[in-house]
């Protein structure tokens, strides 16, 4: 039974945490408070459900197509929006800015999905197999969506360790100003993190579409998710994220578990709030170092 | 003290237009009129109440549907037991009191942190009400003799004139300088003898009164009480977008939003509720990227060069 409820909250927490790295890639170099974050997952999800149901394609080529289409649509809003807004503003301003403009964007993502495609929710049967394994029941997807997303979490972690490229990035993210000095090329690295941002979003929802309803709002709760998630772990520590999303996967299963669904909410904001006031750097920040 | 003359022409003005609007709209307005006019006021009082801390102080706060939620559960559970008025200023000052009670510990936190935090607290209030009423075996609560439309409309207008005189009386005394002075640079302003602490609780305070009122009207307006919809994140994001569009270093520029973006749902929600919200986004985002000042802002602006240009020899030569 426990380990049961450990190996749920793992599948759900590795998702979480998949969101929540690529909302802090986004915040940690840019500064880009992406509240329409979800929404691209919410893109991703239904690029994977029209393909599979109008054209037989497997979800498995979607894990392909769903973030090359949500990478492009980063890319695009970046060079578009973003880079300008960036040469622009500074400081504490960015983070209001963007804020605005994406849930502006959410918005307009939103309601277009809304317009097209109407509120029904939508659902597909792939991987819905169960496998059994030491007195553990799981359904396939939920392993599929274990495995992406160590995957995609694992490569980008190689990235920034391994390769000069991510050496870059992760010193933008502690000293914008600095690494412009030492001769980063920063607009490389907004670059990267706007498209592998908004690409790992769109995967993370192609993923969640095999095991739950798609529609067009079904990306508001991921948001918020992954922003209690990034709190935890600190505001652009992607380490601190995937601690951060198992945590709160695991709180999730075991708060469910032991009060009933109805609690589930009240618990996520809870911690979430008792963080933000008594934490605010984040559980594994240090104080003063933002 | 020079400031009080200051304020006589906009407060008496304000006061004209709340009774015209009041006692000759009814009159020429049918009962859709007196519809889009009720929801009309009742956005600018919430938008009016919003600028206070948001708009002065530059804490952007996503909590005002928790204030509007939580007057509209205090005036249904009071509603029958005590006198109309007296559930109306109940409303009121529960939502003042939760915004004391919370603000306190909220308002250390600063810039991303703190929008994030008050949507948080927000749904968390969402969710224990919801936690509480389930418990309680009830899924919503219905009201039985509500005042008519006219009515509540009249009361709307006259919270809208006094949210409105409130953003401005914030916005000019010495009160509204202080929070200013924070919006431009909080530690300075501490060092200058601002305390800075009871300024952003205080306005966080009076910001919250104002939403309570309208939670208890706008439940009115409709005999039923429901939590997901009067604790709605949505609610706060459109005052927030009103407030962008119209700018929101004073009560004008809000006001101005409010009405934009009202007559805009009016003329594309029937037809087209989504367009609408697609619509409201575009605006949002170009407002920001373009007149970061708001419409208000940006012409106030544009008016002040094309006056100077207007009077000759004076800048160039």
């Amino acid at each position: 039974m426990i380990a049961q409820l450990v190996f749920v909250g793992l599948t759900t927490g590795a998702i979480y945490a998949l969101i929540a790295v690529s909302l802090n890639l986004i915040y940690g170099t840019m500064r880009l408070l992406n509240i329409g974050h979800g929404d691209m997952a919410m893109v991703g999800a239904y690029i994977s459900f029209w393909l599979f149901t109008l054209a037989d394609v497997p979800p498995y080529v979607s894990f392909l197509i769903a973030p090359a289409v949500s990478g492009l649509f980063g890319l695009l809003l970046y060079r578009g929006m973003f880079a300008g807004l960036l040469r622009r503003v500074q400081g504490d301003a960015v983070e209001g800015s963007s804020l605005l403009v994406f849930f502006g964007i959410s918005m307009v993502v939103q309601n277009s999905a809304s317009l097209l495609f109407s509120g029904t929710p939508r659902a597909y049967r792939y991987f819905d197999g169960i496998v059994e394994f030491g007195g553990i029941a799981v359904t396939e997807s939920r392993l599929v969506a274990l495995a992406v997303a160590v995957v995609a979490i694992g490569a980008v972690l190689a990235f920034l360790k391994f390769s000069i490229w991510g050496l870059g990035v992760r010193a933008l993210i502690q000293n914008r100003a600095a690494s412009a000095i030492v001769g980063i090329n920063v607009d490389f690295a907004f670059t990267f993190a706007s498209v592998v941002g908004f690409a790992l979003a769109g995967l993370a929802g192609a993923v969640i579409s095999m095991y739950q309803a798609v529609t067009p709002f079904m990306g508001g709760p991921y948001t918020t998710v992954g922003f209690v998630v990034i709190i935890l772990g600190g505001l652009g520590n992607i380490n601190g994220a995937i601690i951060g999303g198992l945590v709160v996967g695991l709180l999730e299963t075991a708060g469910i578990a032991l009060t009933g669904p109805n609690f589930r909410d009240l618990l996520i904001y809870g911690v979430f709030i008792a963080v933000l006031m008594l934490r605010p750097q984040g559980l594994f920040g240090r104080k003063g170092a933002h | 003290m020079k400031a009080p003359s200051w304020f006589a022409g906009p407060i008496g003005g304000a006061l004209v237009v709340a009774l015209l609007a009041a006692f000759v709209v009814p009159g020429m307005a049918g009962d859709y009129g007196i519809e889009f006019a009720t929801t009309l006021v009742l956005w600018i009082a919430l938008v009016q109440s919003w600028v206070i801390l948001s708009g002065y102080t530059g804490y952007v706060s996503l909590g005002h549907a928790a204030f509007v939620g939580a007057g509209a559960y205090v005036f249904i559970l009071t509603w029958g037991a005590v006198p109309f008025w007296f559930g109306l200023v109940a409303a009121g000052f529960t939502s003042g009191l939760l915004a004391l009670i919370v603000g306190g510990p909220c308002l250390r936190v600063r810039g991303p942190y703190f929008v994030i935090l008050t949507l948080g607290v927000a749904e968390f209030v969402k969710y224990a009400v919801i936690n509480i009423e389930a418990s309680l075996g009830k899924f919503g609560r219905l009201m039985i003799g509500t005042p008519e439309p006219v009515d509540i409309y009249r009361m709307a207008v006259g919270l809208a004139a006094i949210a409105f005189v409130m953003a401005l009386v914030a916005r000019y005394s010495r009160f509204g300088v202080g929070l200013r002075a924070i919006r431009e640079n909080e530690v300075a302003a501490e060092m200058t003898g601002i305390r800075v602490r009871w300024l952003k609780v205080g306005a966080f305070g009076l910001s919250a009164l104002v939403p309570g009122v309208v939670g208890a009207l706008m439940i009115c307006r409709t005999g039923y009480f429901e939590p997901l919809q009067m604790f709605s994140p949505q609610l706060s994001l459109t005052i927030i977008t009103m407030c962008v569009a119209g700018g929101s270093d004073n009560p004008w520029g809000p006001l101005i939003g409010a009405l934009f973006l009202n007559i805009l749902s009016e003329l594309l929600w029937d037809s087209a509720p989504e367009l609408y919200t697609v619509i409201l986004g575009v605006v949002l985002v170009f407002v920001v990227l373009r007149m970061p000042e708001g419409i208000y802002g940006t012409a106030v602006k544009r008016l002040a060069r094309r006056s100077r240009k207007a009077v000759p020899g004076e800048t160039t030569p």
